[in-house]
């Protein structure tokens, strides 16, 4: 019994999938390494992706419906976190954000991350039920209401990025449970209105500090920004990115732009930017081929989900991962202003790893039980 | 899709989330084209120009000595603090102020000036905010390098000159380029830069080209807050020449002296050999201190000295051996005399001239200091016998004057090797403007001409020069100070990028002498009127070094009225002297500003210079007086 289930685990088990997930962190940890040589953060890479490794077959192994069922538990413990985060004394305090934990052992550990699989899960099990008929008002203030308490206690930290994030899961779980599309033409209209008459009015009442309004500039016009200004990052990382060519430095690396600290934060916000530097537009566009395959390979796994909640926890995922990429990238090249989103299974730092990974396992665990049903 | 409700058309509404994440992925794509393989080159060389900065190194500038090897001037090592422009657009340093000026121990107002002056000159590279900085201030600066990124310590030699206000005039002094003077083609073809140290004023700036040197660089890696990682590249400076001054510093000392225990503490010495026109001494006074532009322009005290410098009535930056202009009085009586016989006026036969112990023109009675009856030219020189002279001036008419003062070229400057030399102001200069303004030249100015008043404004060096060619055949030299320039070897290989070629050893490049024509009669006769002037009962009498015998000729030159003449309007004190007489080896010239009679102030101030001359040629002649040969 134990040999034919452990048969059709290896069988089943999306090989592909880990894989390509396992690559692009270890190309991610030789970008670490380039970025800050010196530092130990490579390797600390490598140790989270082993922990990350047991953690994606620990989930996958589990039958994600029991997941599911368990969502309002994880989602209270998910809360728990966030408040003790913001305990004087427990929360750890770095660059004027309070949103890490020290945990013995693993170190700083962040729960912002990890929210977001509790989140989804309890979205995904309210929207699980077979769907009859479009989504009602009522369906749709549970689901921001879900939303509401975890990003409230994330902005109290403050973490605009981390916030920022949990939007798209939301977005893509409503927009598969059979919410009208004029409802969605809509969304979009007001969007496109709302944000640029919102970001005037900020201006023109002084809720947007100039510093913010600077980094709006400088992707619309960044050879004349101030490039000491706040516009800094944006056209430092533009060079970093720029110089890379083709095919990546071939020059000393003691000279690159991280090593000068002419980037900022390259082992995380600007990871990207260091790959350009090192392996150019060859390296760049074969990450973005490694992506764009690991997202088909997500959603196919929803279209062959066997029940409505497990597709819409891998969507939310995949879209979630989409928009952080799209995010992380559009800052480092300049169309995006910059805001502090890791770079899926790139960026240094466990927490954010973790996560991805949980949900990959998860991904696989729906796509192990696709025939079961 | 195992899911049966395709009411809702979720396979399609799957597949738009996928297109809509695709079309993500191909924008970053499209973006990564554009900036990696359209404009890759471009922000390669902008990656490249943030990263290697040119850090100069400061050539050591050329020592300068006296003729005997004596230092008078060299460069020692000083550190600046220094602020970069480099990480100073994203802090204000405004902000800053008061912390500067509380780490660095200077006054808030000096630190905001500066900082405005770096607003001003965005181009600037560094600008120096405290020289001399103390062990202390480097302290403050290095350990606030985080805080602070923006400020730099410097190495910076810096000018020393040991003997202080010695030789100020001739030194002149060193200080930062004025930003005018940068705008200046000339300075700019130099690639002279902001802050650059250059010569200002006497040997400092005359020879600014070779002293200075030839700056080298460091090609450096430099961090975002620009500070250097690695060095890439050095090139090493080439140091100045060193410079071998005609001056000798025991003379130079001794006129110095004479003048500060002078009656008013103003006026000037020179010294020169009249064989080759080598200056020994120039002194000047009242004097300044170099050390003060050099060591404390930078610091308020210093600045309050340096502009209580350029306000004083007493002028102390002016040069007056160069620079001062002043009516000759009856030393003017020396070149008159000879161009007078030059031009047939008198002859060496006959040269009685009436006295009449004054003349009378237009009615107006102008007098002699004595009564001579008729005498001889070198009587008359002798006696500084003015009534002689006013006849002599008329005979010559203000033609002869005139010719007499090209010979001598007294209407250009010397020559000499220094800045800003003036010209002296004759009856020649003045003719175009006296005859504007009255129509015709008066006899009463003919008259003033021929004792050196009114039209008559002589720089001592012009009177000096022209008066030591008396007492050597004619030969009129250039005045000069420069006796040569040290050679300084080579930096770098021929095959460098960079190369600096060996500079050879270069002494004063010496025109020619102005021959004035003269007989070896006349020669005879000028020579021994002034020879009497100190030896044979003149009006220098009482200076006379047995031994050592002098030629000179005193003047007391008007600079107001009789009767008003007393105070700070009293007369000028002058002596032209060479010596010994029939043999020159030195020609000295003193003048003492508003002192009285020449005889009794200039001249024993030249002693003082011959007597030091003496005391090196000969430490023996002045205690055992000898006869005199003549």
């Amino acid at each position: 019994m134990v040999a034919i289930l452990e048969k059709r685990t290896v069988r089943d088990f999306d090989w592909l999938i880990a894989v390509l997930a396992v690559s692009i962190v270890c190309f991610g940890v030789w970008q670490i390494y380039n970025a800050v040589p010196d530092a130990n953060y490579w390797q600390k890479q490598i140790i989270g992706l082993g922990i990350a490794l047991v953690a994606l077959v620990a989930v996958a192994m589990t039958d994600y419906r029991r997941i599911v069922d368990s969502a309002p538990l994880l989602y209270g413990f998910g809360i728990l976190l966030l408040l003790l985060v913001l305990v004087p004394g427990l929360g750890v305090k770095i660059n004027g954000q309070t949103a890490w934990l020290n945990v013995p052992f693993l170190g700083r550990f962040q729960p912002s991350e990890f929210v977001k699989i509790p989140v989804v899960l309890m979205l995904a099990k309210y929207f699980g039920e077979r769907r009859m008929g479009p989504l009602k008002m009522k369906e749709f203030f549970v689901a921001v209401a879900i939303l509401a308490l975890p990003i409230f206690l994330i902005m109290l930290e403050p973490d605009a990025g981390q916030a920022i994030t949990y939007f798209p899961m939301l977005a893509v779980i409503l927009f598969l449970s059979a919410v009208k599309i004029r409802w969605v033409v809509l969304a979009v209209l007001a969007t496109l209105i709302v944000v640029p008459v919102a970001f005037w009015v900020g201006v023109q009442t002084g809720k947007i500090k100039n510093y913010q309004v600077e980094r709006i500039n400088v992707i619309l016009d960044p050879e004349n920004a101030d490039p000491r200004g706040f516009g800094y990052h944006t056209v430092q990382s533009i060079i970093t990115v720029g110089k890379g060519g083709l095919s990546g430095i071939t020059e000393d690396t003691e000279a690159s732009q991280s090593a000068l600290k002419f980037l900022p934060e390259p082992q995380t916000d600007f990871i990207f930017a260091v790959a350009a530097e090192n392996t150019g537009f060859v390296g760049c566009v074969s990450l973005l081929l490694a992506y764009a395959l690991l997202l088909s390979r997500l959603i196919a796994g929803a279209r062959e989900a066997p029940d409505r909640s497990g597709m819409l926890v891998i969507m939310a995922f995949a879209g979630g991962i989409s928009f952080q990429i799209f995010m992380n990238i559009g800052m480092a090249l300049g169309i995006l202003p910059v805001i502090g989103v890791p770079l899926p299974m790139m960026s240094a730092g466990l927490s954010a790893m973790l996560s991805t990974f949980i949900a990959i396992g998860f991904v696989i665990s729906v796509r192990m039980r696709r025939f079961v049903n | 899709m195992k899911l049966d409700d395709l009411s809702q058309n979720l396979p399609i509404r799957i597949g738009t989330i996928q297109i809509f994440a695709f079309i993500l992925l191909a924008i970053l794509g499209a973006r990564l084209y554009h900036l990696q393989i359209n404009k890759g080159d471009y922000y390669r060389e902008k990656a490249q120009n943030q990263r290697i900065r040119s850090i100069p190194i400061p050539a050591p500038r050329g020592a300068i000595f006296d003729r005997n090897g004596k230092l008078l001037v060299d460069s020692r090592s000083t550190y600046n603090v220094v602020l970069s422009h480099e990480p100073i657009k994203t802090i204000n340093p405004v902000d800053r102020l008061d912390e500067y000026a509380a780490g660095l121990n200077l006054d808030r107002n000096y630190v905001l000036d500066r900082l405005n002056i770096i607003k001003k000159r965005p181009e600037f590279e560094t600008m120096v905010l405290k020289e001399n900085a103390t062990q202390e201030d480097i302290i403050w600066v290095e350990s606030r390098q985080l805080e602070y990124p923006e400020l730099r310590v410097e190495l910076q030699p810096q000018r020393n000159y040991p003997y202080g206000s010695v030789l100020a005039h001739v030194l002149g002094y060193v200080g930062e380029i004025n930003p005018k003077q940068l705008e200046k083609p000339e300075y700019q073809m130099k690639g002279f830069r902001p802050g650059a140290i250059i010569g200002k004023g006497g040997l400092e700036q005359q020879y600014d080209e070779f002293l200075r040197g030839k700056e080298g660089y460091r090609k450096v890696l430099v961090d975002s807050r620009g500070r250097v990682q690695d060095e890439l590249e050095r090139v090493q400076p080439q140091a100045g020449q060193d410079l071998i001054s005609t001056i000798d510093i025991d003379l130079q000392l001794a006129a110095e002296e004479q003048l500060a225990k002078s009656v008013t503490k103003r006026g000037m010495i020179i010294a020169m050999d009249p064989n080759n026109g080598e200056i020994l001494a120039m002194a000047s006074a009242p004097t300044f201190d170099p050390n003060v532009f050099v060591k404390e322009s930078k610091t308020p005290e210093g600045r309050k000295k340096i502009s209580e410098y350029w306000q004083d009535e007493q002028r102390p930056l002016l040069n007056r051996a160069i620079q001062g202009r002043y009516p000759p009085g009856s030393t003017w009586k020396i070149p008159e005399s000879l161009g007078a016989l030059q031009q047939g006026v008198i002859t060496v036969a006959n040269s009685n001239v009436v006295c009449g112990g004054g003349i009378t023109i237009g009615g107006k009675f102008t007098r002699c200091m004595g009564s001579h009856g008729s005498p001889p030219l070198s009587y008359a020189i002798t006696k500084s016998c003015d009534g002689y002279y006013y006849r002599l001036g008329l005979k010559m008419g203000i033609e002869g004057i005139i010719e007499m003062i090209e010979t001598f070229e007294f209407d250009k400057k010397s020559g000499v090797d220094l800045p800003n030399e003036k010209t002296s102001q004759t009856p020649k200069s003045w003719m175009p403007s006296v005859l504007k303004r009255e129509g015709r030249w008066l006899d009463i100015r003919t008259v003033y001409a021929s004792i050196g008043q009114d039209t008559v404004v002589i720089t001592p060096i012009s009177m000096l020069r022209a008066v030591a060619s008396i007492g050597v055949k004619g030969r009129m030299y250039v005045p000069h100070l420069l006796k040569e320039f040290k050679a300084i070897g080579a930096v770098g290989n021929p095959t460098d990028l960079v190369y600096y070629p060996e500079k050879e050893a270069f002494g004063f490049d010496r025109p020619e002498p102005k021959m004035i024509p003269m007989t070896p009669e006349q020669e005879s006769v000028m020579v021994k009127g002034m020879w009497g002037v100190v030896n044979g009962g003149g009006t220098a009498g009482k200076i006379r070094i047995p031994g050592f015998d002098i030629a000179g000729k005193t003047g007391t030159a008007q600079v107001a009225a009789l009767g008003k003449d007393v105070g700070k309007n009293r007369d000028h004190a002058w002596f032209v002297s060479f010596a010994p007489a029939y043999k020159p080896e030195i020609a000295i010239i003193g003048l003492i500003e508003n002192s009285g009679f020449g005889g009794d102030n200039a001249a024993p101030a030249v002693r003082g210079v011959y007597s030091a001359y003496l005391a090196k040629r000969q430490p023996s002649a002045i205690e055992e007086p000898q006869v005199a040969v003549k």
